[in-house]
């Protein structure tokens, strides 16, 4: 059966100027939604923060100061623009200094491991999460799962914000956020959501969305006007 | 031998779940009933009615918070039960209000000053019930294990413990350290037991029983309560209630950071800016209603041992409208008020005893004597004849 020429694309006349009106729209509204982010409230905070900025080897250090007394460091990479480390500190209600909560990246040896805290903490052998983004990805590893592949079941939940990980023998269970997405008010789509298993190690990716991707770019070239600290106290290193 | 040596262990490990004994270890509280009138013998509590009347007012008046800023002296002879009256109440209280015990001669150190002692003894005695939101682990024990690190064997040796529990969802084995074994010990909590764990604080809580154990014994107590096993994640963020001292903020919050906190055990003085900052941010809360304060007690044991600036700073103290209800305790009557040539009563000074409500205790008699020492016989677990505690009563008058 063949399918009837719509009107519209039959109407073969480029220099008509309803299809010069549509196309300026076209590429004003994709400028329009490239730009969006930057009216999100994630991306005005971090713009109205204090920043100072460190450049040690290939690795490029911001600490982030906001009015809510939180603080944030993202450590990038110079040559792939890529952030490998993103933390925070947020005081507690009691006041007193927060721990660093570690966002992206691997965690930080703690070098007073429970000392004030109450003296449970999950045993070595347990599954632990943690995030590495790639440049074009959102990535979690979870360590410590020793179970094969068809256990898992990984799905999006847009209620809860979350991706939920689910196994069919009832041993682990987790909840990951996706902060990145929830700062742009993105919702979370399962057809980005691909995940492997191999050295008992669980790997989910995400595809990021290009909202993600053009926030990320806009956000390394702003960093530019950051400067440096010049001088590093370089006999200071620790080992 | 291989069962003779888990004999052995087994016998250490029994010794280790009797709590010590102490001097005032019978006492669970005032042995009042509901209408504060002194029951005979009880609640580890002998005699001495009248003082213990007086102190079930004071308790009441404390329950409603309309005593906060007043002194309250016990006064009488060595051995009248005076310290006894005080830790009662501090058990009649309950853990909610704080109750901070000192003797008369601690503020003497040399690591602070007097009133430094004092102050922090003060806000020690002022508790803020606070929202706070927290990591609460809830699950269902599937296994407790406790056991002892190699080389161990005395009664200090670190004990270590292995918890698994399990939601409908996940299981996950935690490692626990000798501090949190005991409470766990303590709570006697077991396979089939719905828990939550504050991660915090390590404070447990027994929600009842998994409705998959039900089955498990024929015969169950009345006060089983069974319960589902939780759903989803172990570990979950929850808004608790938090009673903290206001000296634990102040810790918090004038703690050296870094790596030095590692040696700091002691805080040493704490700036008082840190204190007013401290007391405003209270103040805040208090406004918006998200916290709450409970003033609690000091009880201040041998108050003669305090001198003529200690009194006038607690004066000046009890003043204030952030005050504890100050218990003081002494044996003496007319004497010199330490640090000046003046004589008074109890050795305090006439402007406090001014403020003081003064219950006295007398002497007991024989017949009260002979109830306390069968109660902390039978406390101490020792069998002990009639003949046996004639002499020892001897002894004691």
């Amino acid at each position: 059966m063949k399918r009837k020429p719509c009107l519209i694309e039959s109407f073969d006349d480029s220099n008509s100027f309803e299809k010069r009106l549509k196309a300026a729209f076209r590429s004003k509204a994709a400028e329009t939604t490239s730009k969006m982010h930057k009216n999100t409230i994630w991306y005005k905070s971090v713009q109205s923060a204090e920043k100072s900025c460190l450049k040690q080897d290939k690795i490029k250090k911001i600490h982030y100061k906001f009015e809510d007394a939180k603080e944030m460091v993202e450590e990038y990479n110079v040559d792939t623009q890529v952030l490998l480390r993103r933390a925070w500190k947020v005081k507690t209600e009691l006041g007193g200094d927060g721990k660093w909560d570690v966002e992206i990246g691997d965690p930080i040896p703690d070098a007073t491991p429970h000392v004030e805290t109450a003296e449970i903490f999950e045993s070595n052998d347990q599954p632990i999460v943690t995030r590495r983004n790639t440049r074009i990805n959102l990535e979690w590893r979870i360590r410590n799962l020793p179970y094969p592949i068809e256990t898992y079941s990984i799905s999006a939940n847009n209620e809860e914000k979350c991706i939920i990980i689910r196994t069919t023998n009832k041993k682990y269970y987790k909840k990951l956020q996706v902060p990145e997405l929830m700062r742009l008010n993105l919702p979370i789509e399962q057809a980005n959501i691909q995940f492997s298993h191999q050295y008992n190690t669980l790997i989910i990716v995400y595809k990021k969305p290009q909202q993600l991707l053009d926030m990320d770019k806009d956000w390394y070239e702003e960093l530019k006007q950051v400067k440096p600290v010049k001088d590093i106290p370089n006999e200071c290193q620790t080992q | 031998m291989a069962s003779l040596a888990a004999a052995q262990v087994q016998e250490v490990r029994s010794i280790t779940r009797i709590e010590r004994i102490g001097a005032h270890s019978h006492i669970r509280g005032l042995g009042l009933d509901d209408s504060l009138e002194p029951r005979a013998v009880s609640q580890g509590m002998v005699g001495q009615k009248m003082a213990r009347k007086a102190a079930g007012i004071v308790l009441q008046m404390i329950r409603e918070g309309k005593i906060a800023g007043r002194a309250v002296l016990l006064a009488g002879q060595p051995g009248t039960g005076k310290t006894a009256i005080a830790m009662g109440l501090a058990q009649a209280l309950g853990p909610d209000t704080p109750f901070t015990s000192m003797a008369g001669s601690e503020i003497y150190s040399l690591e602070m000053s007097k009133t430094e002692a004092l102050t922090q003894a003060i806000r020690k005695s002022i508790g803020i019930r606070i929202k706070e939101e927290s990591e609460i682990i809830e699950g269902e024990v599937v296994e407790v294990v406790v056991d002892r690190s190699a080389g161990g064997g005395g009664a200090g040796a670190a004990r270590v413990g292995r918890l698994t529990l399990k939601t409908t969802d996940m299981e996950t084995n935690y490692d626990m350290g000798a501090k949190m074994v005991d409470s766990m010990l303590k709570e006697k909590v077991q396979a089939g037991d719905v828990i939550t764990i504050d991660k915090a604080t390590g404070k447990i809580n027994k929600l009842g029983r998994s409705f998959a154990r039900a089955r498990d014994y024929d015969a169950t107590g009345q006060q089983a309560r069974f319960v589902q096993c939780p759903e989803g994640e172990l570990q979950k963020r929850k808004e608790v209630v938090h009673t903290v001292t206001l000296h634990e903020v102040d810790v918090i919050n004038s703690r050296t950071h870094g790596f030095l906190a590692l040696f700091s055990g002691d805080t040493g003085e704490i700036k008082s800016e840190v204190r007013e900052q401290i007391n405003s941010k209270v103040a805040e809360w208090r406004e918006e209603g998200k916290a709450e304060m409970i003033p609690g007690v000091l009880f201040i044991d041998e108050a003669h041992m305090l001198d003529i600036e200690c009194f006038s700073f607690l004066n000046r103290a009890l003043e204030s409208e952030t005050a504890p209800v100050v218990i003081m305790a002494t044996n003496r009557g007319i004497t010199r008020i330490r640090g000046t040539t003046y004589r008074s009563p109890h050795g305090i000074p006439l402007d406090l005893l001014d403020r003081a409500i003064i219950v006295p205790t007398t002497p007991y008699d024989h017949h009260d004597l002979r109830e306390i020492l069968n109660i902390s016989l039978r406390c101490c677990e020792t069998p002990t004849s009639g003949d046996a505690v004639r002499p020892l009563r001897l002894e004691m008058l």
